[in-house]
């Protein structure tokens, strides 16, 4: 038998809601498959218990396999962790002591791993991801930090996590079957942040021949050259891997927000930013600018004719270009 | 004298920290305290307004299209944009089915499991209650894992995921659906109707519950169809005294919600649930005007430039945290919101109940007559509400026109302002953006659970949530399962959890 705490700091409760959406397996079915004993979640446990199982953890009476944190780790107000209070003391204090105890620890959503949203300029609670701020190592718990099992923080990025991604994680740390060779630089499973969110777009012919759509509300064209969207250097399974088993932002037109890098929210969300030579300032994955150029320029000039116009839907289709 | 300081108060959305002084078994007091401040406001200043879209959401993981569409409406209004009827369509639809997510994981995962409480223990229905409601093995509490999910995927055709979409921008949506999400949609919508809605949850037909619009109708209802939840909400929850429990704040208030479509004007659409504010003393109704809504700090670890006394329109308000300091007098990261009628400063109740009643369902209406408000209510209020719902969305999703466009770009304005209002799943729900140069120059939100679940004001008036558990009999003080029933059926969120806590900060006497 495994146990599994859940803790929140500065968090939505975004991620809790995403893994209830877990279908094959559920939550439930999974943690009971697999024998793990949820010890606590702020909104599922029907005790009120808290502070008993974290002392119990932190006396050593109560063993702790996989802490699994959501939500930024508050430092503020001057350190003080004042700003998230838990059980009576700042959640940092009880923080430092159980992420020495537990086995592994998962950091789930983009603010537990990197610090998200509330870690944004001018970051007034002084948030910090668990091993991660921003893009540098660190973070609340500091560079050289290993787990019981001496695993960094096992970072589950995405604004929120999707429950495949961490289910699938938690099977591989239950089944031990995960190795540090299995992380990304920062400390993602490759499994699901070795793609970019471009994977599986259905707009990736329009990428391809550089055929842009200019405003929002149209299946047609790509969001990336007008739009923000951030998929070809998002690293991410959302294509792939799809959401609520139905879609993704992009394939109804929303661009990709860039929710599992470590710089989100990186803002001006909805438009390109461009350089004077109208070349979008940021490149697709791996792809410098004079391949880029070049290719754009073939590209464009090779675009199929069908792809200029509407597909289903009668009309000149000005919007794409 | 008994202190009881329950941190955290678990399985509500958000910290809260619940402080309730008890006297010879009843509430003497009540302090409401959040302990959890994310300064969104605050990230929100100077960046591009459309970035609001992406953030705002990200607010509260279980509501988060509530607050999208608070920003699109904000947005519409601070760009002057059109809106195609089909765009607001498919924005109700989204914000339906999060609201119907949200209405049966409160009922299911957050509240009814309290059933099994020990205080309940002896009741004949106990065992009853237990099959049904236990946390992960209760037949309907499976039932509601497995269906509640159902809702998010209708929001993902259209959303692209939830939570967390961003799919509703001002001027409509930024999707374009084909006629098979469409199907798509609704099929998902018939199976959850068919196999959760009426078998688990009302126990009968769908149509034939709609119809119901008085007591009458409801005992009868219980009589026909006495296997659902409801009717065992509703029979179990009078023997355990839910209708006299939590009634609190005079005054019912919604901000109105469901525009249609045909109808939509940012800040003035003809609503489905219409507007306002109910005197449940005499039943009049007030009609509801944004510029009498005001904030306070002075029991909240905010400043104001001009001093404690003043509450602010959000229009001018600010957000100005201050450390919590345990010997100040401040005590929550909540400001106190309220109401300006003529010369007095009411702190009304929002919520399903108040949606309904105000919006004029005629079955909650005359509940409400009866009853006032109260624990029971307000459950049975999520459930009217989960039933409407169901029909509303196969009607918005019946009447969308594929031939027609949800979209229309609007041109963005420099230096504007608009605010949007809804009902959000716990409640009544605004925004306001003043932009300045391009830039969001002030951004402010009120959440229902603010509204309900603030501080006193300067003047000592107290918020809703203080006023429903003032006297509330509390049967074994080191089980105070009534005070957790009042808090949790507000299915509180102060993002996303209440806790009841023990404190280093504060004595502590009991946990929850
Ligand atoms: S819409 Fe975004 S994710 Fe899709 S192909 Fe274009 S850039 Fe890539």
């Amino acid at each position: 038998m495994k146990n599994l705490l859940w803790l929140q700091g500065g968090a939505c409760g975004g991620n809790t809601l995403s893994v209830l959406n877990a279908s094959d397996p559920d939550l439930f079915t999974f943690l009971f498959t697999h024998n793990v004993k949820l010890l606590w979640h702020p909104s599922l446990s029907l005790d009120n218990n808290i502070t008993q199982i974290l002392n119990d953890i932190i006396s050593d009476r109560l063993h702790l396999d996989i802490l699994i944190f959501e939500g930024t780790v508050i430092m503020g107000p001057n350190g003080t962790g004042m700003y998230d209070i838990f059980a009576g003391k700042p959640m940092i204090e009880w923080l430092r002591k159980i992420a020495t105890k537990a086995d592994y620890i998962i950091a789930v959503g983009s603010c537990a791993s990197f610090g998200g949203i509330p870690a944004s300029e001018p970051n007034p609670t002084e948030s910090t991801g668990l091993q991660f701020h921003k893009k540098d190592c660190g973070g609340f718990l500091g560079k050289n930090f290993k787990s019981r099992k001496g695993f960094p923080v096992i970072n589950l990025s995405g604004c929120p996590v999707h429950p495949e991604w961490l289910l699938t994680t938690l099977l591989l740390i239950i089944e031990d079957k995960l190795s540090q060779e299995d992380l990304d630089e920062f400390n993602r499973p490759r499994l699901f942040y070795s793609t970019t969110t471009q994977f599986g777009c259905p707009r990736q012919p329009y990428f391809t021949y550089k055929i842009s759509t200019k405003e929002l509300g149209h299946r047609e064209g790509c969001l990336y050259f007008e739009l923000g969207c951030r998929g070809p250097y998002t690293r991410s399974s959302c294509n792939n891997i799809l959401w609520n088993n139905q879609s993704s932002k992009t394939r109804v037109g929303t661009p990709c927000m860039g929710c599992t890098e470590f710089d989100f929210p990186s803002f001006n969300f909805f438009k390109t930013e461009k350089n004077r030579s109208g070349i979008p300032k940021r490149l697709p994955l791996g792809v410098s600018r004079g391949s880029y150029v070049t290719f754009s320029a073939v590209a464009k000039a090779s675009a199929p004719q069908f792809l200029l116009r509407p597909l289903v839907r009668k009309g000149k289709g000005d919007w794409i270009e | 004298m008994n202190e009881k300081i329950i941190s955290p108060l678990n399985r509500v959305e958000g910290d809260l920290d619940l402080k309730v002084i008890i006297e010879n078994n009843r509430v003497i007091r009540a302090y409401p305290m959040s302990r959890l401040f994310r300064g969104i406001e605050i990230i929100l200043r100077n960046k591009y307004p459309m970035d609001s879209l992406v953030i705002t959401p990200r607010i509260c993981g279980i509501c988060g299209a509530s607050h999208l569409y608070a920003t699109a409406q904000a947005l519409d209004m601070a760009y002057n944009a059109y809106v195609p009827p089909n765009g607001v369509r498919l924005r109700n639809v989204m914000a339906l089915a999060e609201m119907a997510q949200n209405d049966v994981r409160h009922t299911y995962l957050m509240f009814l499991i309290d059933t099994v409480n020990k205080k309940y223990e002896n009741l004949p229905f106990y065992k009853d209650m237990v099959l049904r409601w236990a946390p992960y093995i209760g037949s309907s509490y499976k039932e509601a894992v497995k269906w509640s999910k159902k809702y998010t995927e209708i929001y993902a055709i259209f959303g692209g995921q939830w939570p967390h979409g961003s799919a509703m921008v001002p001027g409509g949506v930024t999707t374009d659906p084909y006629y098979n999400d469409i199907m798509k949609a609704k099929g998902i919508l018939t199976h959850i109707t068919v196999e959760f809605l009426e078998k688990t949850v009302l126990g009968g037909p769908l149509y034939q519950f709609l119809e119901i619009n008085s007591l009458n109708g409801l005992e009868q209802w219980c009589t026909d169809y006495p296997n659902g939840d409801l009717c065992k909400i509703w029979n179990y929850g009078k023997d355990m005294g839910w209708l006299e429990l939590g009634r609190g704040s005079n005054y019912l208030m919604s901000f109105g919600h469901v525009p249609l479509a045909e109808k939509y004007v940012p800040g003035n659409s003809k609503l489905m649930f219409d507007k306002g504010i109910i005197n449940l003393e005499n039943w009049e109704k007030i009609d509801l005007d944004q510029n009498n809504i005001l904030e306070f700090v002075s029991s909240s670890y905010y400043t104001y430039d001009e001093g404690e006394k003043i509450g602010l329109h959000p229009f001018d308000g600010e957000t100005k945290p201050l450390p919590p300091n345990a010997s100040s007098s401040k005590y929550t990261f909540t400001k106190a919101f309220r109401y300006k009628l003529g010369n007095s400063l009411i702190a009304p109740e929002v919520g399903a109940i108040s949606m309904l009643t105000v919006g004029g369902n005629s079955l909650m209406v005359d509940l409400v007559r009866r009853f006032k408000s109260n624990v029971l209510l307000r459950e049975i209020a999520r459930i009217i509400r989960l039933a409407l719902i169901h029909k509303i969305i196969m009607d918005e999703l019946n009447d969308y026109d594929i031939n027609k466009p949800a979209y229309k770009k609007p041109d963005e304005v420099n230096t504007t302002r608009g605010y949007g209002m809804l009902e959000a799943p716990r409640g009544s729900l605004g925004h306001w953006i003043v932009i300045k140069e391009g830039k969001i120059y002030n951004y402010q939100i009120v959440t229902p659970t603010q509204i309900n679940m603030g501080p006193e004001d300067p003047f000592g008036n107290l918020s809703h949530l203080s006023l429903s558990l003032l006297g509330t009999e509390v049967n074994d003080v080191n089980n105070p399962i009534e005070v957790a029933h009042v808090v949790r059926s507000h299915d509180a969120c102060m993002v996303c959890n209440v806790h009841f806590f023990d404190s280093g900060l504060e004595k502590m006497v009991i946990r929850l």
